[in-house]
């Protein structure tokens, strides 16, 4: 799985959380914030990525990614 | 004594669904046709982990089919809703239509929601999903696992600013709401208040309790649901369970802008010292008396009643015992629960709400199973139901652990 594989989890489970998204073309330096998700739904989007790559790390190493190229990066970095 | 409010409260808005139908008019429709649905239950968490379909231990409820939720709610706002809030949004936003609160300064508009632990078939599933992978728990249950979590959701989506509360009183809750709502308008603390009834969302667990207890039934008509709900008839053999959410508008008689569904003439709650599911005849007897006497009526005023009749063995006789001691024994009875099962939380809302629809019909719904009454001299609304324009009717309700509500309404 390479980088680009996470962040497209990401993006799926970003569609699935924040409203109005659908027709979005995600780019890595979106930042998730600036996307309209508050601190709960990036949470939830990052619980659902690490479910879904059946990752079990704590969330708060990922806390500190600027945006969802970053969040991509550091996910993947785990794997 | 307290006595009747001078300005009068009323029912300005009412929200329902139920397993016989969603909305006013199909609810209504259902309920006077006679309508059910009861049948092995299918909602995920609700059958013991392996159970066959076939299976006579499996459990008996009434499910609501499909819920419509109004366009009006953005689908995102559904996301990480339990069933019971789902449920909640959808009826109370008949009932705000329906009393025109887009019109009410929100600061002054309350909810009370009825109902404690509500959720657990959804606490169920989530902790057998995550057991084993508890590090993927989702980081909203910490916020969906309360009951508080339908407060927060309603007042999210309507605007709720005045005050949004649960309170809990087993059976009783759905009454409870409505008391505590009325007494919110009554007080001043605001000038319109929602009472919801909330879902009371069983999973097996709760189900098998209530079966080991001896409170829910059926061993009798295991292979026969439709027979199985039978409140007051000599064969009853316990509550079954139905899924259902009622939501009513109270506010003050001379704010209304519409004709209202009732006045709520009187209400009274009284408690047994009991941490048991026993009856008991004196706390329902004093629920009922307190109920008239605010209301300024004496029994005979009354014409109808709409009974908690669960199917208890004992519950059914102490009501009916009760109904006498306090000379209810000439009013109209029928049994809102043959029809829709027993809503727990939500089923003294539900049949309040049954009651102000039958007195807007001008009829009166069916009892099904009734095939042999428990006390035949007591005036019953059998299987055809009957015309009858309700002009004052009495509603109860009784909770485990000795909580007992009557609520007298009179047509709006």
């Amino acid at each position: 799985m390479t980088p680009e594989d996470v962040f497209t989890v990401i993006v799926g489970h970003t569609r699935e959380v924040v409203p109005g998204l659908d027709d979005h073309a995600f780019q890595f330096t979106d930042s998730l914030r600036e996307l309209g998700a508050n601190s709960i739904d990036r949470s939830e989007v990052v619980m659902l990525t690490l479910e879904s790559l059946s990752l079990k790390a704590p969330m708060i190493e990922f806390a500190k990614a600027e945006n969802m190229g970053e969040l991509a990066t550091l996910l993947h970095a785990r794997l | 004594m307290r006595t009747a409010e001078p300005t009068p409260i009323v029912v300005s808005g009412i929200g329902v669904t139920a397993s016989i139908g969603q909305g006013r008019r199909e609810f209504t429709d259902a309920l006077l046709a006679g309508e059910h649905r009861f049948a092995t239950m299918r909602r995920p968490g609700r059958q013991k982990p392996g159970a066959a379909d076939d299976d006579a231990a499996a459990f008996i409820g009434a499910e609501i089919a499909d819920l419509r939720v109004p366009d009006a709610i953005a689908a995102a706002k559904l996301r990480n809703l339990s069933w019971s809030a789902q449920v909640a949004l959808a009826t109370v936003h008949e009932a705000w239509e329906d009393a025109g609160l887009d019109a009410v300064d929100p600061r002054r508009i309350g909810l009370i929601v009825g109902g404690s632990n509500i959720q657990q078939r959804e606490l169920a599933l989530i902790q057998a999903k995550y057991r084993d992978q508890v590090e993927f728990l989702r980081p909203t249950h910490a916020m969906t696992f309360m009951d508080t979590d339908l407060c927060g959701v309603c007042s999210e989506v309507f605007g709720i600013r005045g005050l949004a509360i649960t309170v809990g009183g087993a059976s009783a809750s759905g009454q409870l709401a409505a008391i505590q709502a009325i007494e919110a308008v009554r007080s001043g603390q605001v000038d319109v208040c929602i009472a919801l009834g909330a879902l009371m969302d069983l999973s097996f667990f709760e189900c098998q309790a209530f079966r080991s207890l001896g409170a829910m039934g059926s061993d009798r008509f295991a292979r026969e649901p439709g027979r199985a709900c039978r409140p007051f008839d000599r064969d009853r053999d316990g509550f079954i369970f139905g899924e259902a959410c009622g939501a009513i508008v109270v506010r003050r008689a001379s704010d209304a802008t519409r004709t209202p569904y009732a006045e709520l003439k009187g209400w009274a709650m009284a408690w047994d010292a009991n941490r048991n599911p026993n009856p008991s005849l004196e706390g329902e007897t004093s629920a009922i008396r307190a109920a008239l006497a605010m209301a300024g009526l004496p029994a005979e005023a009354i014409d109808y009643v709409n009974p908690h009749g669960t199917a208890s063995t004992l519950g059914d006789e102490t009501e009916l015992a009760a109904l006498r001691a306090c000379g209810l024994d000439r009013a109209y009875l029928n049994a809102t629960k043959s029809l829709v099962g027993h809503a727990l939380s939500a089923a003294g809302m539900v049949e309040l709400i049954a009651v102000m629809l039958q007195m807007q019909a001008r009829r009166l719904h069916p009892s099904r199973n009734l095939d042999n009454p428990i006390d035949a001299d007591l005036r019953w609304v059998g299987a055809n139901g009957a015309d009858h324009a309700i002009e004052r009717a009495l509603n109860m309700s009784m909770g485990f652990g000795g909580i007992n509500t009557a609520i007298c309404l009179q047509r709006g």
